[in-house]
């Protein structure tokens, strides 16, 4: 850490004012600063520039390949930006060591399958690993994390149980335990409720928002569904071909012209009658040519009049 | 915590299981041979016996050839749980990612060019690392960026070896002053195994083996995938070489003191596993320990076996090698391991 300051000559000035131990209380937990990256000659992150404040839950959304989970690994330090940088609480990522990366920001993502025969109690203790290091790892036992985090995921019953013997949806709720053991201020999640039904999504995404209240962590999770999106975030981010084309709450960014625009679907929105917070009716699908010029919805808050409002 | 607990007792049961039968067969070893009598062998341990020739046979011959097959049995079955795990492929052994036929080919380089013999087995394990390096390094190249799909590490595993070992039999045949002895290496054996094979292996072992347990969980969270790992906050290519190198290492120790013993490597982990489960704090001495086991075993095997052999052969000299029983046998176990993994890959 000692190179910060005169490393970071890449950093926009939302990096410098960040790594400025001056001012604590307005350090983002998390921030892209110009960060762009590329697999060889296809750019799958376009340049993207957002913060993130301490105690938020952001949802990122967009169409399959725009770039969402790249984001979440780059946020994550697994991959280097090949340009710009990522800011872990006035941190530049690649200036942390993997294990100090793991401290600041635990991830979940769609992972390889388990080793045959791996019981979820190893698994989960596998997530204090930047904590306890390699000879750490040689001692038994788990801690008091290890254990909050399998009861917070509702796994502590299958502790003993190998891990691939569990059908997807269980999987998904320990590799949740695996991320809590962490213990991490800053929670990325990755599609979290994939493999999951409707009631074990609601409380995959109910867990989260309350512990990310109890705890006040920072949350940042890819949704599929714009609907848990629009409900469970106080921030939705919608990206498209890399690039952020639509930042803001809920009741203002989920409208027809986002439909059209990230998930190029004709569609309605309206609101939920009782709980406000709107509601998607998709349509058709539109022809989707993916067009570098196509003008972003950044400004979308005029289209909701012409959204037709659905009476109940 | 009471499940875990418990599980964890089984463990330790089994590995002291596995250390008893380790000794038996070790004890096996030394009984078993035409020279000696099973309770002369016992007076001369106890030291109740002073004849010299006895005293000879058990403590000059049968003892450091135990030893040096046990002990070698370790390593190769370290080793196979080490390669297994950090490139998370079933079927990858030392003999199968061109780590054994590497060192094979050090060692038979080394011996034909004159820089070693099987009287300075220091000067052979070097060499036999150098050749294992020299194969793990190849792998590494071909497989290039496809090194975390296990299905290209095990053909070009295959390729490499099938390379090395080609290229040992052009060693042999343009150097066949050696052949004699060289021709050892290739099939394995502890014949004529002698306290100056423990010397150089014993320690090498002891320190390389200490090496890899150091590494066991992480490599245990290696084996869980290199993105996980990299998300848990290791990183996943330093450990992965740190373990490759510390298997190449008891690879190269083996071959140098009994050879390219067949099957052992890539047969020792999956019983190890089957016994133990995945946790690599207890697989990878139960590995040790069953690699030890079935050396030993086929050692004291040849042992037993080599005199009826040669009666019905009608050939005084007839040996057999351990390295043929470890093949024959691990072969048919692996057919039983196969078949136990089958039905999961159709799932």
């Amino acid at each position: 850490m000692r190179r910060n300051h005169r490393s970071d000559n890449r950093g926009t000035d939302v990096g410098d004012t960040a790594s400025a131990a001056t001012a604590p209380a307005h350090t983002p937990a998390l921030s892209f600063a110009d960060t762009r990256f590329a697999y060889g000659e296809r750019t799958i992150v376009d340049g993207v520039c957002f913060d993130v404040a301490p105690g938020e839950l952001v949802a990122l959304v967009g169409m399959n390949g725009c770039g969402k989970s790249t984001l979440l690994k780059l946020a994550a330090g697994l991959l280097r930006p090949a340009s710009g940088n990522v800011w872990l609480q006035g941190k530049a990522i690649t200036r942390l060591s993997r294990r100090e990366a793991a401290r600041r920001v635990a991830l979940l993502h769609q992972s390889s399958p388990p080793v045959p025969g791996l019981t979820v109690r190893h698994l989960v203790r596998q997530g204090r690993y930047a904590t306890r290091g390699p000879f750490g790892m040689l001692r038994d036992g788990d801690d008091e994390i290890c254990l909050r985090a399998m009861a917070d995921a509702g796994v502590t019953h299958w502790a003993d149980h190998p891990v691939d013997a569990l059908s997807g949806g269980e999987r998904q709720r320990v590799r949740l335990a695996l991320v809590l053991a962490q213990d991490t201020p800053v929670l990325l999640l990755d599609e979290p409720t994939t493999y999951l039904d409707l009631r074990h999504q609601l409380e995959v995404l109910e867990l989260v928002a309350t512990l990310r209240r109890d705890r006040k962590l920072t949350v940042v999770m890819v949704l599929h569904d714009l609907g848990h999106a629009a409900r469970y975030a106080e921030r939705i981010i919608a990206l498209r071909a890399g690039r952020v084309v639509a930042d803001g709450p809920p009741g203002d960014i989920v409208t027809p012209a986002l439909l059209r625009d990230v998930f190029a679907v004709a569609g309605r929105v309206g609101l939920d009658p009782q709980r406000g917070w709107p509601i998607c009716y998709p349509d058709s699908p539109l022809d989707d040519t993916p067009a570098q010029d196509a003008t972003p919805a950044t400004n979308t808050t005029d289209h909701r009049a012409q959204a037709p409002e659905p009476r109940p | 915590m009471n499940a875990g607990w418990a599980s964890r007792r089984a463990r330790v049961t089994v590995l002291v299981a596995l250390l008893a039968a380790a000794i038996a067969v070790g004890a096996a070893g030394l009984f078993a041979g035409r020279m000696v009598a099973p309770h002369e062998v016992w007076a001369v341990v106890t030291g109740a016996n002073d004849d010299p020739l006895a005293h000879h046979v058990v403590m000059r011959l049968r003892m450091p050839r135990t030893l040096v097959a046990l002990t070698a049995g370790a390593c190769l079955g370290t080793a196979g749980l080490l390669l297994q795990a950090s490139l998370r492929n079933p079927l990858a052994g030392p003999e199968v990612t061109g780590v054994a036929p590497g060192a094979v080919l050090g060692a038979v380089a080394a011996s034909g060019a004159g820089l070693a013999s099987w009287s300075s087995p220091g000067s052979v394990a070097a060499a036999a690392c150098a050749g294992g390096f020299l194969g793990a390094g190849l792998l590494w190249l071909l497989t290039g960026g496809r090194r975390t799909d296990p299905l290209m590490t095990a053909v070009y595993g295959v390729l490499v070896s099938a390379l090395l070992s080609g290229l040992t039999a052009v060693v042999l045949v343009a150097a066949p002053g050696e052949l004699g002895s060289v021709v050892q290496w290739l099939v394995g054996s502890t014949e004529g195994r002698v306290w100056e094979h423990w010397h150089m292996l014993g320690p090498w072992a002891l320190a390389w083996g200490a090496a890899a347990f150091a590494c066991a969980g992480a490599l245990g969270v290696l084996r869980s995938g290199d993105e996980h790992a990299a998300a848990v906050g290791l990183a996943p290519a330093r450990t992965r070489a740190y373990a490759l190198v510390c298997a190449v290492a008891l690879t190269a120790g083996a071959v140098a003191a009994v050879g390219a013993l067949g099957f052992v490597g890539l047969l020792a982990p999956h019983v190890a596993t089957a016994l133990l489960g995945a946790d690599l704090r207890a697989a990878l001495p139960g590995a040790a320990l069953v690699g030890a086991v079935i050396v030993g075993g086929s050692d004291s095997a040849a042992q037993a076996l080599s005199p009826p052999l040669a009666e019905l052969f009608g050939s005084d000299r007839f040996l057999l090698p351990t390295g043929a029983i470890t093949t024959g046998v691990g072969a048919l176990v692996l057919l039983a391991v196969a078949r136990r993994y089958a039905p999961n890959e159709d799932q």
